[in-house]
This record gives C-alpha cells, structure tokens and sequence, in this order.
C-alpha cells in the first residue's frame, strides 16, 4: 500500500515538546530532509507509535511549518543549485505567504531556522525576504534593535564606515 | 547550540530576562549562512547600512565575492585582469617584504611603520580592509571629486564604466564607482512619470551623450536585483524606446534626403551607442533603393532562351552578377560614412541583397531550367553556384574587425543560403541523370551488340589478324587510352569529350584517310547511329593497311576498337567515365560548403563514381566477359574451317577482353584516385568507405570474371593443341621413311641428298610444334601486364602442365623412329625452352623429363641393353615418369618390335637375377 500510493501515505512527525502530529507524505516532501530520510528508509515502519522527531522544532513552529507546506504541496521542485542571475533577482513574496509570515519577530526567525533545518528552500527564501524588508529603509541603530545586536563599533568606526559607503547613500 | 531548547519560558520572565536572553543569542541567533541570505535580498543601500551595525554584519557585506557578482553582471569583471593584478601585487609584496626586512635591522625602532607603509603601497586596494581609517579616507577621496555637476565633468558619467578595474579584494569600491555615477539617474528614471522627467535627459542634452547614458543605465540595471528590479527594468526599456524611436525618426529623415554625412551619420552613431544601432540598421537595409533599382531587374530566363535546348548560356547571369558585385561594393564606402560598423551593415545588406536580389533572380530559372531539360538544369545549378561563390567572393567590405577568413565564411553561408532551397533536389536529380544516363548509353550499346550478334563469328575472324602484333599495340593503346583520364581534371566541366579529341587528332594528320572518319567524330556525338553506320561503310577500317600503319599508333587503335567494342566497348567505359565526371565535376563545386550541404554533396558524390562502377562493372564489363566465356566454351576447333592464324579466335578475344578490362579497371583506379581520393571525398584509407567498397568490388568482378575466362580459355587452348597435333602432324615427321624424301608441303626440306646430311639439314623441330609453341606462345605473352601477376603465374602454371599433358598424349599416338628421332627432340627442346620464357619453376621439370625422354628413341637398337638402363632410370626424369610409363613410351619406337625382347630382357633379366 506504501508504494502504491505514497502522496497519500501518512507520516507521522513529533516535535520536540512530544507533540505528534499525522501529515500526508507529499506534504512532508516539501523538505528535503525528511524526503531524502523517508526514501531512504522507505518510510514503511512509520506509524503513530514509532513517528519521526523532529528534536529542534516546537510544536507551535512545527505545525506553522506543516501549514505552509500543506499549501505548497502542488509546488514544482525547483531545479536544485541553480545559482544563475535569474535566481539572484528577487522576486516578490507573494500573498498568501506575506500574510503567512505576519507572526511575531521570534516566532520568524523559529520559522526560518526550522526551515533551514528540515531543508525547505522555498519557505527560508521567504522568510529571509520577510527579514530582509523589516531591515529594509532602517538606520543601523534600527536594525541593532530589531535584530538584539550588540554594537560593537566605536562611534569613530561606524562613522568611518559611513563614510566608505557615502556613495551608495540615498539623496 | 544556537537555540537553547528552554527558550519558551524564559520568554515569559521579566523584561530584563528577555533582553539578556536575547542579548545572548542575538550574535548567533540566526546562523551566518542564514544572514547572507538576508543580506543577498537587501537593496545596496541597506546593504551598506548593515554593514554599520557590527562587525560581523561588516564581514559578511564587505565580502569581496559578492560585489564581483554585481560586477559580473554588468560584464566588466575580468577574471584574467584581476588574476594579473593580484599576482603582480603579491610579487612586489614579497619585493617590499624583502626590502622591509632589510629595512628593520637597519631601523629597528620605526619598522612597524616603514613595513605596513610599503605594502600598502603596492597593494592599495586590495588591502583596503586592513587599512588604518585615516587612509581609507583618503583612498576615497579621488572618487568624490566627480561628484560635481554633470555639466562640468559629464565624461566621469559618460565613461564610467570604461574606468572599472577588475582588483581582487577592490570590488566593492570599483562598484560603489559606478553606483555613485549611475545610481542616482537610474531611481530617478524609474520613478519618472513621462519621457521628460528624468534627470538624465536634463543633465545630458545632446543625443549622443544621452544614447551613452541609457547605455549604461541598461547595463547598470542588470546588477540590480533586488526587489521591484523588474518594474525599474521595463521602465527603463520603456524609456530607452521611447529615445531610440526618436533617434531613428531623425535617422530616417536624413535618409529620405540622402544626408549621408550630417544627420545620417550622426545618428547611426547615436542608436550604436544607445544599443548597437540594431533598428537604424534594420531601417536602413529596409529602405535601401537598391532594391527598387530598375536597373537590377533581369530577365533570367535569359541564360535559357539564349542557349540550345539542353544547355544554358552563363553570359547573362554572369552580366547580371557583375552589375550587382558593383552596385553592392559602392554601397560599401557609403556605409562607412554613416555607421560605426559598417561591416556589420554591410553584411546585413548583402543578405538582404542575397534574399531579395539574388534569390528572386536564380530560383524561377532553376524552376524553368528543371521543367525545360534535367541537363540545363544541372548545368545552370552548378555554373549559378560558381558564380554566386565568385560573387559573394569578390564583395569589398568596409574595413572591419573581420579577419581574413571573413569573407570567404560570409560568402560560403550566404552563397547556402540562397542555394539551399535546390540543393537536395539538385543532387537527387545530378545522380538520377547520370545514372539513367549511363544505363541508356550501356543498354543503347547491348541493343545495338545483340542487333549484330549474327555477323558477330566472321567479325573475329577478321580483327584477329594482326593479332601479332598485339603486345606492341597494346602497350601503345594503354598509353593512347590513359592519357585523357590523367589529363582529365584539368578540362573544363562543360566539354567532357574535349579531352579525347587530343587522343585521335594526331592519329588523323597521321593518317590522313578516311579510316579514322567515324573514329574521330565519335567523340563528339556519342550517339549509337554514328558508330553503327561508321562500322557500316567500313567495316573494318584498318584492314587498308594492315601493318605499316602500327606506327600511327592512335589508328591502331581506332580500328582494334572496332573489333573489341563487340563484347565490351572501352569506348563506352571513357564515356561514361567522362559523364561521371562532369557529373563529379558539377557536384563536387558544393563540397567546399562544408556542413552538412557540404557532407551531402560529399556523399553524392561517391554515390556517383558507385553508379559509374556498377552500371560499368555490372552492367557493361561483367556481361562482356560472360559472353566471352559463353564464346569460349562453345568453341570447337572442329567446327572452324580456318587454322592460319596463330589464335585462338574467342580466346584472343577473350584475352583482348581482359585487356580491356584491365584498362577500365585503371581508368576507374586513376579517376578514384583523382576525382575521389585527391579532393578528399572518399578516404582512402577508410576501409568502410562505400566508394572504396565499389571499385574493390569492380575490381573483384574483373578478376573473377577473368579467372573463370581464363580457365574456359586454357581448355579452349588445349583443344586447339590437341585439333592442331591431330590434323597437322604428319605421321612421318618423326617416323621419316627411310632413304625416301620427306614429303610434306609445309616442309622446308623436300629433298634429301645424302643420308648424312639429312641428319643434320633435319634437326629443326617440325612445324607443327612450331605452330603449336607460336599458338600457345601468343596467347600467354598477350596475357603480360593485364592482369595480376599471381593470376598469370597460376595461368602460365596451367598452362604448361596441360601443354605437357598433351604433349604425352599426342606423343603416345605417334611411331617414332631412330631418324625421327632428331625431330622429336628438336621439337621437345623447342617446347621446353618455351616453357623456360614462361618462368614458371613448377613446369620445368617437366619439360625437362619430356626432353630426356625423347633420347630414348634415339638410342639404336644395337644397343637394347642400355636402353633398359635408360628406362629404369628414375632420376633421369626427375620423377616425373615412372620406369612403367617410360616403358610404355618405348613402345611408341618404330623398331620396337625389333628391340623389345632385348629390352625386355635386359630389364626383366637383371628384375629376376636381382630378384
């Protein structure tokens, strides 16, 4: 029956706070880490009794994570490493997913990390944008807050390094 | 490690707990790789900014690798340029160092400053991050002076990226160069409203200066990509649009007023700068009145209607290339005063020329040329293509970066591209035509063989008469034949025939008569009737003058083509060899295309010179040669009432035939060579190669065809022997009646004047060994040179073994007599020493049995005892004849009844007593 049908076998995930949960295995393909790890294994001795932690994910972030990958599940896998100009262009978040991300600071980066762990390329690509348009327009002291960040200049090297950089300054 | 699992409840705790908290993680809260992911998304602007913020926000901004992407992208990073650079810096560090070092025991107090001064002076820039901050100031400095108004300096705008160095480790600041430039103008653009907003049209007001700067703004667009990159791109397409349809409206107004060197000029420069002047050229090659020149129509049916059916007359189409070579090579000097480059126009031009001109002119003649007659059309393809080469060929481009090889690529493509549509029916058709054409010369001929196939027997009869003569004539004929195939590349496609004329024109100073009539005209008009009605009205034209005409030696071989041509005609060979080639010729001009029109051309090519082998071998040679062994076999020398002459009548012919057949097979060898191997469209060296394949198939044809010939001919040969020792030996040859005269016509010695002499006037052999040794002889020397040695060793081998055999038979059914005797061994040593010009180890014995043999009808019969010795005596005959066998020749003594018993006595009786 696994083999027969794998996009609707169900997996069974656990978070590191013990909270299991039963998502479809397409779903759980949008990471690349468990999808490598389930075709490895073949992902038949999987049930509810014997799920597959996930030890640095929350369930809070953990079920955020299945969210967004229940709505992704039709996505066509991207061309892996495909480090051409194209990529480098930035294309716009799109709606549902700028909605998705509207959560508190913590639980963002919570999202980005997970997604960095289990390998989900699309869903860290958000996130960072995410980021990326809260620093966006910011003033370094802005920013040092936003993201808790010590600063480590004196007042002298930051004004130097402002000054390095005067050119790429708006008028 | 970055993320402590209790991070949940400390988050509940006091304000203070979560700053510290977080004050904790926040270095490594998200993980670097993370953060230059953050950072990839950021415009330039944040970028910098962030880089504020800390210094490991500074590491990861300032990284060199990513300010050589944006670089890249603008395609003004040269790897090599920055390889060279960071080389040359590490050689003079290590120089500096060295010179530090010696710095530093000489100055020990100051060698901190001394050493860091002097390396950065070799490695300004690429040192920049390890500078102090007072120097990184200053390293700017030189780059804010072009901050002022674009009017005052506008080349710091202009040109900015013809500035940029490719410095490893300086990427950023040649970077922020051209982001200080251009930034500005681009974001001003993109938020324009209309076409008369942005700033750059106002800074910049002439056209030229304003192409530029579009120019660079496109370029500068391409490393932007950070968010909205896509709006601010069309935007700027939008507006470079907008200039460009202005430039070109300027453009085209000059046109109209032909203003080459004012408003053309100048604005084919501005469209070259603002994007290549791909429009303006487009335009300009549109609206060219070259192509409503009156002067270019031409009629092509010209080159038909002018020229006989069958044929085209190249001289219009020749007229009408010449007038447009002109017109095109004058536009050539009007475009390098309107574009920057004008080779690149010049070339758009000429295809355009090429489609519209050319094309409209070459494809209704090629269409009626088809229609009209296959031949003209084949010819007018292959001399149009010459032409349209040559055109091309001979164009005069503005100087241009083109190298030397430009031309003659442009011509090749250009010259495809208008052939292109025709070619693959060109070479269907080219291959169609010869092959037809070779099988209705061939069948033409059988139908006209088969029509005198009745008169055919007394035909031999009559050519065979100087077959005397044969090797000379052959030896001449060869020469005669080969000269117009190795000559034959240099002839001219279109006059195949020219080449034999040469070959019999001498023969008709020479000669002078009317013998050589139909001869000489042949070549002219291959046509049947010529041939049959010049056999008609004389049938044989060299019977005039048999002999002293061997020194003319092309009429000997007119009139030996006569008799040959009955079963294969060389004649038919050379031409089709010629139709091959002129076929090979027409095709062959394609090859130098290259490509695949070029491999296609190659291959028809060998497909052509395969037709020529098989319709020759096949159809031609193949049936000649089994209709010579049908001959051969059904020969009786019985049923022939004529044994004058010294052949062999179907075996001369025959052997004439492998003659000829050697000949075609070096004509077909020198032609691969020539038109196949020479201008490499057939590898000699390829043992697949399907020409190679045909004409080692030709030549395995030829040389079983002759193998079987000549084994049916060694039979035929034998019964000739045998019919001529049957009717022509008389039986008192070796047997002369004793004190009686010898009388036989064919005799030389009718009287006889004393007992005495006669033994020593009659010691010649006896003409019919001397027929038989001449019948034998000439056949086998006619074979010399024709065919493979081994072949011929085999024969000669043959040959000689069933000469022998024969001879033992003819000599078991003669009387011998002592007298005879001196014949006999005259007529054996006449044999062997044939046998000896035969060079042939194997049969030699043999004949040297047959003259120890023939002693022993010399021994008298006094002395019957030593006669048994000599029949005893194995060795003497070197194994050849058994005592029983000598025994049985002894018989055939005239006086054997009289010696037998004492023979028998002194054989048997020394058998019993050894016994």
């Amino acid at each position: 029956m696994a083999e027969a049908k794998p996009a609707s076998q169900k997996i069974w995930l656990v978070s590191n706070d013990n909270a299991t949960m039963e998502v479809d295995r397409a779903v759980v393909e949008r990471s690349m880490l468990l999808k490598n790890m389930l075709e490895d294994l073949g992902g038949a001795d999987v049930s509810p009794e014997n799920p597959i932690p996930i030890p640095n994910v929350n369930e809070a972030v953990l079920r955020k994570v299945v969210e967004w990958c229940e709505h992704h599940r039709n996505d066509p896998v991207a061309a892996p490493d495909d480090e051409s100009d194209a990529r480098k262009k930035t294309t716009d978040i799109e709606e549902w997913d700028q909605k998705f991300m509207q959560v508190d600071q913590e639980m963002l980066f919570e999202i980005i990390l997970a997604s960095n762990f289990l390998d989900i390329k699309p869903l860290l690509d958000v996130g960072c944008k995410t980021v990326a348009n809260m620093i966006k327009g910011k003033s370094p002291e802005e920013i040092r807050k936003t993201f808790n960040i010590t600063n480590d200049f004196s007042a002298e090297e930051e004004e130097q390094i402002r000054r390095e950089n005067e050119w790429a300054e708006d008028r | 490690m970055y993320r402590s699992g209790g991070s949940g409840p400390r988050n509940r705790g006091s304000i203070l707990g979560v700053l510290k908290a977080t004050e904790l993680d926040a270095r490594s809260k998200l993980p670097a790789e993370i953060m230059v992911t953050i950072l990839n998304y950021l415009p330039v602007a944040d970028q910098l900014r962030c880089a504020r913020v800390s210094h490991r926000l500074r590491e990861m901004v300032y990284d060199d690798t990513r300010w050589v992407s944006r670089l890249k992208s603008m395609g003004c990073w040269d790897e090599r340029e920055a390889r060279q650079r960071f080389e040359e810096s590490v050689r003079r560090r290590r120089e500096a160092a060295a010179a530090a070092a010696a710095a530093n025991q000489a100055n020990d107090g100051k060698k901190n400053a001394v050493a860091s001064s002097t390396i950065f002076d070799a490695t300004v820039e690429q040192q920049r991050r390890q500078r102090p901050a007072s120097e990184m100031r200053d390293g700017f400095e030189t780059m804010t002076i072009g901050t002022s108004d674009p009017a005052e300096d506008p080349a710091a705008y202009l040109d900015v990226f013809k500035r940029v160095k490719s410095i490893r480790g300086g990427a950023r600041q040649e970077y922020g160069k051209i982001y200080k430039a251009l930034a500005p103008f681009y974001f001003d653009l993109a938020q324009a409203k209309s076409h008369t907003d942005p700033i750059v049209f106002k800074a910049f007001t002439d056209p030229e200066q304003q192409a530029q700067m579009l120019a660079n703004l496109h370029k500068f667009a391409g490393s932007d990509w950070s968010e909205g990159w896509a709006v601010r791109d069309a935007k700027l397409t939008a507006m470079m649009n907008i200039f460009e349809a202005a430039v070109l409206r300027e453009f085209e107004q000059g046109y109209e007023f032909w203003d080459v060197d004012g408003r053309m000029h100048r604005y084919a420069h501005v469209l070259h700068t603002l994007n290549g002047a791909k429009t303006g050229i487009e335009l300009f090659i549109q609206k060219h009145p070259l192509f409503n020149d009156r002067d270019m129509v031409h009629n092509p049916m010209d080159c038909l209607n002018q020229a006989f059916t069958d044929d085209v007359t190249l001289e219009p189409s020749r007229r009408f290339f010449e007038q447009v070579l002109l017109k095109v090579n004058e536009q050539a000097s009007i475009l390098e005063r309107i574009f920057p480059d004008p080779a690149v126009v010049f070339w758009g031009l000429t295809e355009k020329v090429a489609e519209d001109i050319i094309a409209e002119y070459t494809t209704p003649m090629f269409d009626e040329a088809h229609e009209r007659s296959i031949l003209s059309y084949l010819k007018a393809i292959s001399g149009i293509f010459e032409q349209t080469m040559r055109f091309f060929q001979s164009l005069t481009p503005p100087k241009g970066p083109g190298e030397e090889g430009e031309i003659a690529k442009r011509a090749k493509q250009l010259t495809l591209k208008v052939f292109e549509p025709h070619l693959d029916l060109y070479l269907q058709e080219e291959l169609d035509f010869f092959t037809k054409q070779a099988e209705i010369e061939v069948s033409q001929w059988e139908k006209k063989l088969s029509e005198q196939d009745s008169s055919l027997e007394s035909f031999y009869m009559s050519n065979i008469n100087r077959s005397a003569e044969k090797n000379d004539f052959l030896s001449s004929f060869k020469k005669v034949i080969m000269m117009p195939v190795t000559v034959l590349p240099n002839f001219p496609i279109g006059s195949p025939f020219a080449t034999t004329k040469p070959a019999s024109s001498p023969a008709v100073t020479a000669n002078g008569s009317a013998v050589l009539t139909p001869q000489s005209s042949r070549p002219q008009t291959p046509g049947l009737g010529n041939e049959i009605q010049g056999r008609g009205s004389s049938p044989m034209p060299g019977a005039k003058a048999p002999t002293d005409e061997l020194a003319a030696k092309a009429a000997i071989m007119a009139s030996k083509l006569e008799g040959i041509k009955s079963l294969f005609s060389i004649e038919v060979a050379l031409d089709l060899v010629h139709k091959a080639k002129s076929s090979l010729g027409r095709a062959a001009v394609l090859i130098p295309l290259g490509g695949q029109v070029g491999g296609e051309a190659k291959e028809q090519c060998a497909n052509i010179f395969i037709a020529l082998v098989r319709i020759l071998g096949q159809r031609h040679v193949k049936l000649g040669f089994d209709m010579a062994v049908d001959h051969l076999s059904q020969y009786n020398p019985r049923d022939v009432s004529d044994h004058d002459q010294k052949g062999v009548a179907p075996l001369v012919m025959f052997i004439e035939l492998v003659n000829v057949g050697d000949l075609i097979s070096q004509m077909i060898e020198v032609f691969y060579e020539q038109q196949l191997a020479a201008p490499k469209i057939a590898d000699k060296n390829d043992f697949l190669d399907p020409s190679g394949l045909a004409k080692k198939k030709f030549e395995q044809m030829l040389d079983e065809s002759v193998a079987a010939g000549l084994n049916k001919g060694i039979d035929v040969l034998m019964d000739e022997v045998e019919y001529l020792q049957g009717t022509l030996q008389q039986p008192t040859d070796y047997n002369p009646t004793p004190r009686i005269p010898v009388d036989d016509g064919n005799h030389r010695m009718s009287h006889r004047a004393t007992l005495g002499s006669m033994a020593e006037l009659d010691i010649g052999p006896t003409p019919t060994a001397r027929r038989i040794v001449d019948l034998v002889r000439s056949h086998t020397n006619m074979l010399i040179g024709t065919t493979e040695k081994s072949m011929l060793d085999v024969f000669n081998g043959e040959v000689g073994q069933r000469l022998f055999t024969a001879i033992c038979k003819h000599l078991k059914r003669q009387r011998v007599s002592t007298d005879g005797a001196v014949k006999l061994i005259a007529d054996m040593n006449l044999y062997s020493d044939y046998v000896r010009s035969l060079r042939n180890q194997d049969v030699l014995p043999y004949f040297a049995a047959l003259r120890e043999l023939s002693q022993i009808y010399l021994i008298d019969p006094g002395h019957a005892k030593e006669m048994a010795t000599v029949i005893a005596d194995g060795d003497r005959f070197g194994g050849v004849f058994r005592a029983e066998e000598v025994y049985e020749y002894a018989q055939r003594r005239a006086d054997w009844y009289q010696v037998r018993r004492s023979v028998e006595r002194a054989m048997y009786g020394m058998d019993c007593l050894v016994m």
